[in-house]
C-alpha cells in the first residue's frame, strides 16, 4: 500500500515536471490571433529580409512551426514566426503549408479559390485602324465562367485627322478554361473625329458606333494574357450613312 | 400449493410466456443490425474560416517637378498617380498632371502669339507599364536598409495643349526607395512624345520631365 502510494506521487511529480516547460512555452509571445496562422509542412521555409527574391534569407523555419501572415505584397508574404521573427516568403513556399483547417485545405486552395476569384482584367493593345496606327484600352468584368463585360478607350491617330473611341462589349468565351481560347463580342460605344489643327474649316464629327470581333486569348501565366482580335466597326455617321471600319490589335492583359 | 397461488403462479407463467417473445419480435421488425456501430460519430462541422490577407499591391501618389515642352518653355508640373503591382516585377500605373505652356518666344516674332492666352494649361494623362529593371536595397548608416529599384517605363496617353489634344507616347525611368512597407519616395525621367500642328507643319516634339513623388501603398 505504501509503495504504491510511493508509485503514485512519483507519477505525479513526474507529471508536473513534464508539465512546467510546457507551461512556460505557453507564456512565450505567441502569434497575435487576429494573423491567418499556417503550420509548414515542408522542410523549412526561409525567411527574406525584404519582399523580392535577391533579399538575404536571414532566418528558416522549420517543419511544424507555426507562422502568421501579416501582408501580402505581389507574390511575397511578410510572415511573423512564434519567436516573433518577421521576414518575407515567397508564394511558392507557402504553397505547401497547412490552414488552421488542417491537411483538407492547404494554402495552396486558398491560392487557388483567391486565384479563381479574380475577375477583373486590365489590357493595352496596339493594332491597325483601317490601315492606321491604333492603341487602345480595356477593362473587362467577368460575370460568369464564359461571359464577361468589358470596356475599351482607344485612339486612332490618322494623317489629316485623329479618333478618340469607347464602346462596352459583351463578350463571351466558351471554352474559357483552355490557355488558348477564342472569343466573340459585340458591343456599341461612340467616336470622336477631330482634325489635325491646321486642317482649315474641318469640325468635329461625333458619331455611334457598333461593333462586332472575334479573337484569341493565351494564358502567358498565372497574371498575364496574350490577346489578339480582329473587329468591324459599323459607324452611324448620319440619319441614312453608316462607314465601316476594320481594325486588328493584339495586346496584353493581366488580372488584378 | 395453495390453489390460489397456483393460480397466480399460472397466470404469472402466462403472461411471461407471452412478454418473452415480444422484445424478439420487436427486433426481428427492425432490420439485421449484425455489423452495430460501435462508435456512433458526432459530425461537429468546423467553421473554415477563409483565410483573407491584407495586401497592398495598390499605390497612390502625388509628384511635382519640371516639365519642358519643346517649343513653349519649362514650367512646373503637377501630378496624382495610381499604380498597381502585378509582380515583383511588374507594375502598371495611370497618371495625370498639370502644368503650363508658354508662348514668349513666338511673342516676339508673332504679336499675338499661338495661343489666345500667354500661359494657357497643359494637361496630360497616361497609362504606363514599368519593368522593375534593377531591384536592391539602400544603405542608409549602419543600421537602415530599405527595399529600392530602378525601373523603365513606357506608356500611352493624351496631352492637351490649351484645347488642341495630342495621342502620347511617354518612356522614362525611375528610382524608388520604399520608406516603409507601404510608403516609396521616387524620382522619375520621362520623355512625352507628341506630335504638334505648328505654324502649318506637323512635327514630332520631345518633352522632357523631371519629377519627384510620395507614394502610400494600400
Amino acid at each position: 500500500m505504501r509503495q504504491a502510494l510511493r508509485l503514485a506521487l512519483g507519477v505525479a511529480l513526474t507529471a508536473l515536471l513534464v508539465a512546467a516547460p510546457a507551461r512556460a512555452q505557453d507564456g512565450a509571445p505567441k502569434l497575435p490571433a487576429t494573423l491567418e496562422q499556417l503550420t509548414i509542412a515542408d522542410a523549412f521555409i526561409e525567411l527574406r529580409t525584404g519582399p523580392g527574391r535577391g533579399f538575404p534569407v536571414f532566418f528558416v523555419a522549420p517543419r511544424g512551426a507555426r507562422i502568421g501572415i501579416e501582408l501580402r505584397h505581389t507574390d511575397w508574404y511578410r510572415v511573423r514566426t512564434e519567436e516573433g521573427k518577421v521576414g518575407w516568403v515567397t508564394r511558392e513556399q507557402l504553397e505547401a503549408t497547412l490552414t488552421a483547417a488542417g491537411a483538407a485545405r492547404t494554402f495552396r486552395d486558398v491560392l487557388l479559390d483567391d486565384y479563381l476569384s479574380r475577375r477583373v482584367q486590365l489590357g493595352a493593345g496596339y493594332g491597325r485602324f483601317k490601315s492606321e496606327p491604333m492603341l487602345k484600352l480595356w477593362t473587362s468584368v467577368r460575370l460568369s465562367e464564359t461571359l464577361s463585360v468589358e470596356g475599351t478607350v482607344g485612339q486612332v491617330q490618322g494623317v489629316f485627322s485623329g479618333t478618340d473611341f469607347w464602346h462596352l462589349n459583351l463578350i463571351a468565351e466558351p471554352w474559357a478554361d483552355r490557355r488558348f481560347s477564342p472569343f466573340f463580342g459585340i458591343g456599341v460605344g461612340k467616336f470622336t473625329n477631330f482634325p489635325n489643327a491646321s486642317l482649315i474649316g474641318a469640325s468635329t464629327t461625333d458619331a455611334k458606333l457598333a461593333n462586332a470581333g472575334i479573337g484569341v486569348r493565351y494564358y502567358l501565366s498565372e497574371r498575364f494574357v496574350l490577346r489578339a482580335d480582329y473587329s468591324l466597326y459599323t459607324a452611324f455617321v448620319g440619319d441614312a450613312k453608316t462607314t465601316e471600319y476594320r481594325a486588328f490589335t493584339a495586346g496584353v492583359s493581366f488580372f488584378f | 400449493m395453495h390453489p390460489m397461488n397456483e393460480r397466480t403462479l399460472r397466470a404469472l407463467l402466462l403472461i411471461a410466456a407471452f412478454a418473452a417473445p415480444l422484445p424478439a419480435a420487436a427486433q426481428a421488425a427492425s432490420p439485421p443490425n449484425t455489423n452495430n456501430q460501435v462508435v456512433v460519430p458526432e459530425v461537429d462541422r468546423r467553421g473554415i474560416k477563409v483565410p483573407t490577407f491584407p495586401s497592398n499591391d495598390f499605390e497612390i501618389g502625388v509628384f511635382g517637378g519640371t516639365y519642358s515642352t519643346q517649343n513653349f518653355g519649362t514650367n512646373a508640373v503637377g501630378g496624382v498617380k495610381l499604380g498597381y503591382h502585378i509582380t515583383e516585377d511588374f507594375f502598371v500605373e495611370g497618371v495625370y498632371a498639370i502644368s503650363k505652356v508658354d508662348d514668349e518666344l513666338f511673342r516676339q516674332i508673332l504679336p499675338g502669339g499661338i495661343f489666345p492666352t500667354r500661359k494657357p494649361k497643359l494637361t496630360y494623362y497616361n497609362v504606363s507599364f514599368g519593368y522593375n529593371v534593377l531591384p536592391g536595397e539602400v544603405f542608409v548608416g549602419r543600421r537602415w536598409a530599405r527595399p529600392s529599384a530602378l525601373y523603365l517605363i513606357a506608356g500611352v496617353g493624351s496631352t492637351k495643349i490649351d484645347t488642341q489634344r495630342r495621342p502620347t507616347l511617354n518612356f522614362g525611368f525611375g528610382y524608388r526607395v520604399f520608406l516603409a512597407d507601404w510608403a516609396a519616395l521616387q524620382v522619375d525621367v520621362r520623355d512625352h512624345v507628341f506630335s504638334l500642328d505648328l505654324l502649318g507643319k506637323r512635327t514630332s516634339t520631345q518633352n522632357l520631365e523631371l519629377t519627384g513623388g510620395l507614394s502610400l501603398f494600400f
